[in-house]
């Protein structure tokens, strides 16, 4: 006999409303049933009444942990209907801050999978060495969420000392190395909790068409930081770590390598920063009648803004935009289907869910 | 490497791809947006999402998909019917490419088109509320003594 079983709107290890029905035969998950949009805002909608310094900060709402990556992928769309190139300096230091907010995503991630896990310890360990990342970024923008540093152009605040950064990118490193990778990648306990729960096929990876780390933990190689190179990611050398396994501990797995990459990314960008300014364009905007697209490898994947502007117009004509979760949560369904109904949790956290950028 | 001449053999057109801000644009032409799901298919690209304008008075919705194929983003805009009042509608791929089914979901709900082949329920992100309710703009009768909203200019 099956019953259903309603985990959600709110849960107790993810903070966000979002239901899953999960149809059980005793343990064992059969199937489920998503319901997303409990934090349904409208701010698409929103956005065509706002001009364009205004749908910036907007936008830059629509998610607390990645809000550098929407005002990025935004401005780079603006930016081709403006017709501006920001200067190079500029695209340094947008790869500065997206890298930052990588590490700052995956640490967040690897504590609150520690504490599903069990690993109380572990999740101080790293919600510890997050606050180290969030001090860097007020560092530099002096806040630590909405960073307000992406402008039409370029970036609002420049990194006066690049390479007084180094010294605390490389601490964050040494601990990873030291405490975290070792203790997700050997610990008997974390093994068990996460080999061969929640897989995802290669095949089933393709035709969801999952993107981040979900997607490169099921040996789909896709990054758009390597494939389609926006800001100064062309002139930088990193690997992009893909698993085959596609279970829970390949994206952990995963997440963990991209960790030791942001670091790497984060040396080259500082040492190779160069002089000049930080933004071109002044702070008035002519925009083309037309589309513009730009796309964004965000810690959780590929980021897509779609703007639509009418010449002489201040506001936007319509903004669309595509965020990871929204491409990865479908494929949970195929992740849970013959799970224990105890790992369910772990599964979904799995993907690193944000449903504040999933419903906008 | 897959080349854009590739999908084009694929697709049979004689068209050919336009490059503009972002993303490998190829006018459709006679093909329908099925045909286009297929030849995706089979070049393996990866769907990404649609996004939906409505367009000026009567002249209906366009409709841009995009896929990815290998880091270039292809874009193909599809213009359907739909007046202000009247219902739009197109085909859905949903069976062809199981990605393309929130997005789907999220245009019916925000613009009130029609995907035909499918069913919608329950609603993606406004459960229970009226399709078209949240993005489509539907003719207002002018409220006597209220100026409509203008937008202020720099």
């Amino acid at each position: 006999m099956s019953y259903k079983i309603p985990m959600g709107p709110y849960h107790p290890g993810l903070e966000e409303p979002y239901k899953l029905n999960m149809i059980c035969e005793g343990e064992t998950v059969r199937d489920a049933e998503l319901t997303i949009g409990f934090n349904f805002r409208g701010i698409e909608h929103l956005a065509e009444s706002r001009n364009y310094f205004q749908v910036i900060a907007l936008m830059e709402r629509v998610c607390g942990i990645c809000s550098n990556i929407h005002t990025l992928t935004l401005c780079q769309a603006m930016e081709q209907l403006a017709g501006l190139e920001p200067p190079p300096r500029a695209k340094y230091i947008r790869v500065v801050m997206a890298e930052l907010e990588r590490l700052h995503s995956h640490v967040l991630w690897a504590g609150i999978a520690a504490k599903l896990m069990g690993f109380k310890t572990m999740f101080m360990t790293c919600f510890a060495l997050r606050e180290k990342v969030m001090d860097v970024l007020q560092e530099i923008s002096g806040n630590r969420v909405n960073y307000a540093m992406n402008r039409i152009g370029g970036v609002n605040r420049d990194i006066e000392d690049p390479i007084a950064l180094v010294l605390p990118i490389d601490e964050l490193e040494r601990e990873m190395m030291r405490t975290v990778i070792p203790i997700f990648t050997t610990s008997t306990t974390a093994r068990s909790r996460c080999a061969g729960i929640g897989i995802l096929t290669h095949e089933k990876a393709l035709s969801c068409a999952v993107v981040g780390p979900t997607a490169r933990a099921s040996g789909v190689a896709q990054d758009l930081r390597r494939h389609a190179p926006y800001a100064a990611y062309g002139e930088l050398e990193f690997e992009v770590p893909v698993e085959q396994a596609g279970d829970v501990r390949a994206r952990l797995f995963v997440r963990a390598l991209e960790i030791i990459e942001s670091c790497r990314i984060l040396r080259q960008a500082l040492a190779k920063m160069p002089p000049g300014e930080i933004a071109v364009g002044g702070d008035k905007f002519a925009f083309v009648t037309g589309t513009a697209t730009s796309r964004v490898e965000a810690p959780r994947g590929e980021v897509l803004y779609s703007v639509s502007w009418k010449e002489n117009s201040r506001n936007p004509a319509r903004v669309h935009v595509r965020t990871p979760t929204y491409a990865n949560m479908p494929a949970v369904r195929w992740m849970v289907r013959g799970a224990r109904l105890a790992d369910t949790p772990l599964i979904q956290a799995s993907i690193d869910p944000c449903y504040s950028c999933t419903d906008r | 490497m897959t080349t854009l001449e590739t999908v084009l053999e694929k697709l049979g057109v004689a068209e050919s791809w336009v490059e503009s801000r972002g993303t490998f644009w190829l006018s459709p032409g006679s093909l329908s947006v099925r045909q286009v799901a297929k030849a995706m298919n089979e070049v393996k690209a990866r769907f990404v999402t649609i996004t939906a304008y409505q367009l000026p008075g009567a002249e209906g919705f366009r409709l841009e998909y995009h896929w990815d194929l290998e880091g270039r983003l292809l874009g193909f805009p599809f213009t359907i019917a739909g007046g202000p009042m009247e219902s739009a509608r197109i085909e859905s791929i949903w069976d062809l490419c199981e990605a393309a089914d929130w997005i789907e979901r999220e245009v019916h709900e925000g613009f009130a088109i029609e995907f035909a082949g499918r069913v919608y329920e329950p609603l993606l992100l406004r459960e229970g509320d009226a399709p078209g309710v949240n993005l489509r703009e539907f003719p207002v009768k002018p409220v006597p003594g209220v100026q409509p909203q203008k937008e202020v200019t720099p």
